[in-house]
């Protein structure tokens, strides 16, 4: 009877993973054909990529990826994700093109291949307005909690720069970590500036600060990924941002969506 | 990518993330027992005051059973961790999780139980009292021993249940199996190897469960019930 049971959940197990390494096709022409682009996004995350008050998905990287499906002549597929979901997403193949505010790291880059980087942005500190951290000395200390998005490479820099600080990493979303800080849970967070910037204008004002201090090595570019071999949509969104660049609406893109929260207004 | 899944399996990823993924287990199986038990005590009582004739008993028990059962576990979790904050109650994220297990738990045992209760057949408590057995003498020879009987398979189905749900603690950081999964899917990007041994550890849980439940079910109830 035990032995039985034993060998059913052993065969369960076995066809659980027969269906892990499911084969699949991928280049620019499937996805013409398909008429459809599907993007992987974190949505959770303006003003990258996130749900407006009307329920529909908007954001900086939403527009851009509007623009390539436009651009394609097809339809364009919003795939949500939690940020550890984002990569699978790809690989899996349910998406075509990973879309979040992902900075290549090499060992991200074993994965999946990066695009160029669209925007530099920088990570920093930031904590309850009634703390008294000035330096990242004072925030580098063992009874300090500061809150991270798991597998970000906010993560990796608090790590990094706050060796001696207690870190406890959430999924969800930049505002996650505000809502920690709010609620009490951890001293201080680690995000990129404008991702803190939007997420901070939904709260109370003056309840959160940034710290002078910028972390990592200052600039900390983002990119679109695709999967490896995407040779020609990799290089395919390469001349797209180009050809947006000299275009102008790149730059338009930027202003609104990354140089104030007037956005807000409309969405 | 394609063909053969057996080969594209990392085992070597596992066995280089199984301390970790034995302190998960450790910790799912803790948070677990805790909450099991706490919410057998919490659904006991509930029961009781629900089916007790004493209305200031009575009432607040059913809001209880209501509102637990009318709410998803994972509004109750995020409300204990973000929401008691706002009011002044700051608890940390494994206290938080056992709480929300036990609260959200101890409601549907309530239930359970109450079930168990009422399955009792009518003629046996009035055989009971014809005799001159009172309330305590025949809660304790009578109802009981049947409503044990009856309750024990929906009990285990409720601490299986309780056990996958904890899963949901990883979204408060809670350092769990599930978590566990989560890291090596966001620090490998190897969802596969990650989730079939995160199941494979809760299918090891289930397993201990069962078995309890089965020896139990043999040693403690009489076999004249089935």
């Amino acid at each position: 009877m035990k032995l039985k049971q034993m060998l059913t959940m052993a065969l369960a197990f076995l066809i659980a993973l027969s269906f892990s390494g499911l084969s699949f096709a991928n280049n620019l022409t499937d996805i013409v054909k398909r008429g459809e682009l599907r993007v992987a996004v974190q949505s959770g995350n303006p003003p990258y990529a996130f749900i407006d008050k009307n329920g529909d998905h908007t954001g900086s990287m939403i527009e851009f990826t509007k623009g390539m499906a436009d651009a394609m002549g097809v339809k364009l597929k919003i795939l949500d994700f939690d940020w550890d979901g984002l990569i699978p997403a790809l690989l899996s193949g349910k998406a075509d093109i990973l879309a979040a505010d992902m900075t290549p790291t090499l060992k991200r880059s074993l994965k999946i291949t990066f695009t160029d980087p669209w925007i530099y942005v920088q990570p920093c500190i930031f904590t309850r307005t009634d703390k008294a951290y000035q330096t990242l000395e004072d925030v580098n200390k063992s009874d300090v909690t500061v809150g991270v998005l798991l597998g970000s490479t906010g993560e990796n820099i608090a790590r990094t720069y706050l060796p001696n600080a207690k870190i406890k990493a959430y999924k969800g979303g930049g505002r996650m970590i505000v809502q920690a800080l709010v609620a009490g849970h951890v001293d201080a967070g680690v995000n990129d500036d404008l991702a803190v910037l939007t997420v901070l204008s939904d709260f109370p004002p003056n309840s959160v600060r940034l710290l002078d201090k910028r972390l990592g090595q200052g600039k900390d570019p983002l990119a679109f990924a695709v999967r490896h071999e995407a040779v020609n949509l990799w290089q395919w969104i390469n001349l797209y941002f180009q050809t947006i660049r000299s275009s102008g609406e790149y730059d338009r893109n930027i202003a609104y969506w990354m140089e104030g929260i007037d956005w807000k207004k409309d969405h | 990518m394609d063909g053969n899944m057996l080969a594209d399996f990392n085992f070597r990823i596992i066995m280089e993330y199984l301390p970790l993924f034995l302190h998960g287990l450790g910790a799912t199986f803790l948070i677990s027992t805790a909450s099991i038990f706490l919410a057998l005590v919490v659904g006991v009582i509930a029961c009781a005051c629900r089916i007790s004739q004493i209305k200031y008993l009575k009432y607040p028990a059913i809001a209880y059973i209501e509102l637990i059962r009318s709410t998803p576990l994972l509004v109750q979790i995020y409300f204990f961790y973000f929401g008691l904050p706002t009011l002044g109650v700051r608890i940390p994220e494994i206290q938080t999780g056992i709480l929300a297990l036990m609260l959200n738990s101890g409601a549907y045992i309530a239930e359970i139980i109450r079930a168990g209760i009422s399955s009792v057949d009518e003629g046996h408590i009035e055989a009971g009292i014809s005799s001159g057995l009172n309330y305590v003498q025949r809660m304790r020879f009578i109802i009981l021993p049947q409503a044990l009987g009856a309750t024990i398979p929906p009990l285990l189905g409720q601490a299986i249940v309780l056990v996958k749900d904890s899963a949901l603690l990883s979204l408060i950081s809670v350092a769990e199996l599930t978590r566990c999964g989560q890291v090596l899917t966001s620090e490998r990007f190897m969802p596969t190897e990650a989730f079939l041994t995160v199941a494979f550890f809760y299918m090891c849980i289930y397993f201990v469960l069962k078995s309890l439940a089965d020896w139990s079910q043999k040693k403690l109830i009489f076999r004249e019930v089935y």
